[in-house]
């Protein structure tokens, strides 16, 4: 939408940042004026005298008595348009490079594409506080169907982390054919991974689903960007599409289970900002048979595309537009039949309109692999993508720093307030987030 | 006894009078301008001055029609001895029903003084996390739109969008204010005409009331929310044509479980033409439709309205909140209602007893909540619009109710004032002395359409910028999103079982 700001965001297309645009790793980041690296290869924010008291800390339990965490953060996205692979090293380097946006309550990253050999089953990641929070969870997934592998999710003890640690596993998982779940024989597939996921979420004790989808996975947890990404030994994975975050939360204790990326079978969320109506868009997925567990606006903003999407089968472009829409005056700008539809977008979703401030990426992997930017309609929140000089590899990200460290020769670009930018792997960048809403008619 | 002497020994025991004119005589220019614009009759001119005759109801319209400023009314100090439990409004009342033997009749929402939840409620504002909004520099959103939704839209295409099936009427208005349901009848044709062509300028909606629609009035159509009451007076085909919305009234929150009430006295020729009723007779609605006993009745109602509208138009259902009233409006969406109106007890009235304003029905505060929780949990919320009325009495009453969940606010009594209404209670007396609440032709003619028309259109506007400010602060930059969004409210008063209700948090709890 011109509104005039994006020009602004423009501009910073042409700036620079000398210690990040030689694509430098981890470790001569020390250059890095606000930066220092210990003897470990750990670096840390300097101001702070190492690192700020934390509050209580959190595994796979919701904090007792917490009802809703807001706060800052910072986003980054990768992808290979044509469906070769990207190491987790990569990811992490643009998310920790955005150091200014965290302050070690969380991080999380999401990979898609990375389990080929299991393509066709749900790999569900599972945090628990306790073996028995495990033991129920599995009794759980004996009884509805087939668990064909599971494993420890490997990790990597980082001297700087705090406890707890949760345990974390990993099955791949399919349901028994005639699904049935609390006497309901309707669910799809999809309908009752859902449902199991909340259920685990909700009513077990100790366990916590951090991703349920297929050939996907979500690694995340308290601590900065590169702890989690050194816990969980990043470079180890590698995938068509990543999607990271990083924390700045102001008033919550941080809670493994809370970080993003929000996922609800393969969607992913990793969202910068404060929705200030999370009241309303929390009653549009509650009446639709979603419980929320996690209490972030961001699992409100991953069921929302769930339900839009996947059960209203709506077109991406018209979800986004019902997430964060034109301005009234603006669609009657448009041409008769496209500011109809945006009219009856707006009406019928108006719950689902995401006000105040943010930008998201939001992952997705049916039907392929896809990877969607999203900013708020004033774009209050920055957001900016690029591609590589060949185009075979598309970044997003909350700065450009994030870009330039891995990418000097990326040409970036800023989607317009409220305009999505949608790649997909094979078909490449399906709108650059800079073309009208869609085009109404039949 | 001769009937002189019944007559003085009954005068010896009305009620003193509670309210009375007092003229400073040496300012007094001798005009007789307030004796004769008192419709009460509570001036009169003896000796040279103007002396009180008893019967003020502070109205107030002497003092502005007096050129010399020298009129003020006092409200007289009670004259009964005093006793907190048979309080003089006790007293009052018992006198006078001996006078009478009658239905105490009132008008205007209850003034009794019961707690006002919307002063117990202090909203959230942007800080730090999440950047205010400035409403004079920023688009502020107050579009609101009224009538039923699915719940989904089917949106299909590949590249060129489009719908499949007609989503259905619906009313877009520049702001979440409707003008409530005052019938013509109740007040006259000069204030109807205001409030109509109010509604018109401001694009929003007004009630029709039940008494039908003036042919002069038709021109105002497309803003016009047409009322069926159970009295159905004025109802046919072209009543239902010529209408922007049809609600059926079930109930009124002045009168819970009553029917209309028009005065013998306010039923002039021209109300006897529109009503299609007998000139002078009491118009009074049955209490109940005698044709909906029951939630089924009123889905058959629902349907004839609809088909006979040929489904152009939202059709709704206005009630009074009572005790049951979730269950009551999740009833109402099921038998297919477009929108549902509530009104809440304190709302107002042309005429009613006044026990039933006093002491039936529930605070409109909760009633929105309520029914905003109770449609969420069926699922039902998002297909429908909730109206809410019942005493708005301001741009900050309207910022909660909408907050507790209402998508438009109906106020009545805001508009009135606006016209020059002072709230003295009196409408069903049918002599308001400011040309609102009355038929007589020489008091209808004090109001000027035009002027009364463009202070409603001011007030509303600066609702409507009010509402941007309150926006603004919140972060929010379209009132959609403030609707039922009661995260951003926190009770403070002294009953925090009402804020549970509410499902409002306490102030000084955060969000975790």
């Amino acid at each position: 939408m011109n509104d005039g700001r994006n020009w602004i965001w423009a501009g910073i297309d042409a700036i620079r940042t000398p210690a990040m645009a030689q694509g430098t790793r981890l470790k001569e980041m020390s250059d890095h004026p606000r930066r220092s690296v210990d003897k470990d290869g750990i670096f840390h924010n300097q101001g702070f005298e190492g690192r700020l008291p934390t509050p209580e800390l959190y595994g796979a339990t919701r904090p007792p008595g917490m009802k809703y965490q807001m706060g800052g953060c910072g986003i980054a996205g990768c992808m290979n348009l044509e469906g070769g692979r990207i190491s987790g090293d990569r990811i992490a380097l643009m998310l920790e490079t955005m150091g200014e946006r965290e302050n070690g309550l969380g991080a999380g990253y999401a990979c898609y594409g990375l389990f080929p050999e299991h393509r066709e089953e749900y790999c569900l990641q599972v945090l628990f506080d306790t073996e028995e929070a495990r033991c129920n969870v599995e009794e759980l997934l004996k009884t509805t169907g087939d668990i064909t592998k599971d494993e420890r999710v490997y990790t990597h003890r980082v001297k700087t982390m705090h406890p707890p640690f949760p345990i974390i596993w990993r099955y791949f998982f399919r349901p028994n054919p005639n699904v049935e779940w609390r006497g309901r024989l309707d669910l799809s597939n999809d309908d009752f991974i859902v449902q199991l996921a909340m259920h685990i979420n909700s009513d077990i004790a100790g366990a916590i689903c951090v991703s349920s989808g297929k050939d996907m996975a979500v690694f995340k947890g308290n601590g900065y960007s590169y702890e989690i990404a050194q816990f969980y030994d990043l470079e180890r994975y590698s995938g068509k599409m990543w999607i990271s975050h990083s924390r700045f939360p102001t008033n919550s204790p941080a809670w493994w289970g809370g970080a993003h990326p929000l996922s609800i079978l393969d969607w992913g969320v990793c969202h910068n900002g404060e929705i200030t109506s999370y009241g309303v868009n929390r009653k549009l997925v509650e009446m639709n048979g979603y419980r929320c567990s996690v209490l972030t606006d961001t699992e409100v903003v991953a069921y929302t595309w769930d339900l839009l999407v996947r059960k209203h089968r709506l077109p991406i472009p018209a979800a986004a537009f019902a997430m964060a829409p034109w301005y009234h005056k603006d669609i009657q700008r448009l041409d008769p039949e496209s500011a109809r539809l945006a009219t009856w977008l707006r009406i019928t979703y108006k719950e689902a309109l995401l006000n105040g401030p943010f930008s998201i990426i939001v992952g997705r992997r049916e039907p392929e692999v896809t990877l969607i930017a999203l900013a708020d309609r004033k774009k209050l929140r920055p957001l900016l993508v690029g591609t590589s000089a060949d185009s075979r590899i598309l970044y997003t990200a909350s700065e450009e720093c994030a870009v330039r460290v891995v990418d000097p020769d990326a040409e970036t670009w800023t989607p317009n307030a409220g305009s999505p930018m949608i790649a997909q792997v094979g078909k490449g960048i399906i709108r650059t987030g800079n073309e009208l809403p869609f085009v109404g008619g039949n | 006894m001769s009937s002189q002497t019944s007559t003085r020994k009954r005068q010896e025991l009305e009620a003193p009078e509670r309210y009375r004119p007092v003229v400073d005589h040496e300012l007094c220019k001798r005009c007789k301008k307030c004796v004769n614009e008192c419709s009460y009759r509570a001036l009169e001119f003896v000796d040279g001055v103007v002396k009180s005759a008893g019967g003020c109801v502070a109205c107030g319209r002497c003092i502005n029609v007096c050129p010399a400023h020298c009129i003020e009314i006092r409200q007289v100090p009670s004259q009964f001895p005093p006793h907190a439990n048979f309080n003089e409004r006790v007293r009052r009342g018992i006198m006078s029903q001996a006078s009478t033997g009658g239905v105490l009749l009132t008008s205007c929402g209850t003034d009794v003084p019961y707690p006002v939840m919307f002063d117990d409620i202090l909203l959230d504002a942007a800080q730090v996390t999440n950047p205010s909004i400035d409403p004079l520099r920023e688009p502020v959103e107050t579009v609101t739109f009224l009538g039923g939704r699915k719940g989904r839209l089917e949106v299909k295409g590949n590249g060129r969008l489009y719908m499949e099936k007609d989503p259905g009427p619906v009313i877009a208005m520049d702001m979440p204010i409707m003008i409530g349901h005052i019938s013509l009848g109740s007040v006259s044709y000069n204030a109807q005409k205001a409030l109509f062509q109010a509604a018109q300028e401001l694009n929003i909606l007004a009630g029709s009331g039940e008494g039908g629609l003036h042919k002069d009035f038709y021109p105002y159509a497309n803003n016009v929310v047409s009322e069926i009451a159970s009295g159905r007076f004025g109802v046919t085909g072209d009543y239902l044509k010529r209408t922007a919305a049809v609600e059926i009234k079930i109930g009124q929150g002045a009168k819970p479980g009553h029917g209309g009430h028009l005065p013998g006295e306010k039923v002039s020729a021209l109300i006897s033409e529109t009503r299609m009723i007998p000139l002078g007779t009491d118009a009074l609605s049955p209490y109940p439709h005698h044709d909906i006993y029951s939630i089924e009745d009123l889905q058959q109602l629902i349907s004839v309205v609809k088909e006979s509208t040929e489904y152009k138009v939202p059709v709704g259902v206005k009630i009074a909140a009572v005790h049951n009233v979730g269950a009551i409006a999740s009833g109402i969406v099921r038998a297919g209602a477009d929108f549902i109106t509530i009104d809440g007890f304190r709302g107002g009235t042309g005429s009613t007893p006044r026990i039933i304003r006093d002491h039936v029905g529930l605070p409109i505060e909760v009633a929105i909540s309520v029914v905003d929780q109770r449609l969420t949990a069926e699922g039902l919320r998002n297909r429908v619009t909730v109206c809410a009325g019942g005493s708005i009495r301001s741009s900050a009453d309207m910022v909660k109710a909408i907050a507790l969940g209402a998508d438009v606010i109906m106020t009545c009594t805001a508009a009135m004032v606006a016209m020059g209404c002072r709230v003295c209670q009196q409408c069903h007396r049918g002599i308001c002395s400011w040309g609102i609440a009355t038929q007589r032709e020489e008091l209808v003619a004090r109001l000027d359409p035009e002027v009364a028309s463009a202070r409603v259109v001011r007030l509303f506007r600066a609702w409507n910028e009010e509402l941007k400010e309150i926006l603004g602060a919140m972060g929010i930059d379209s009132v959609e999103s403030l609707v039922g969004n009661r995260d951003r409210l926190r009770y403070f008063g002294p009953n925090s079982k009402i804020a549970e209700i509410m499902d409002v948090k306490h102030v000084g709890e955060g969000w975790g």
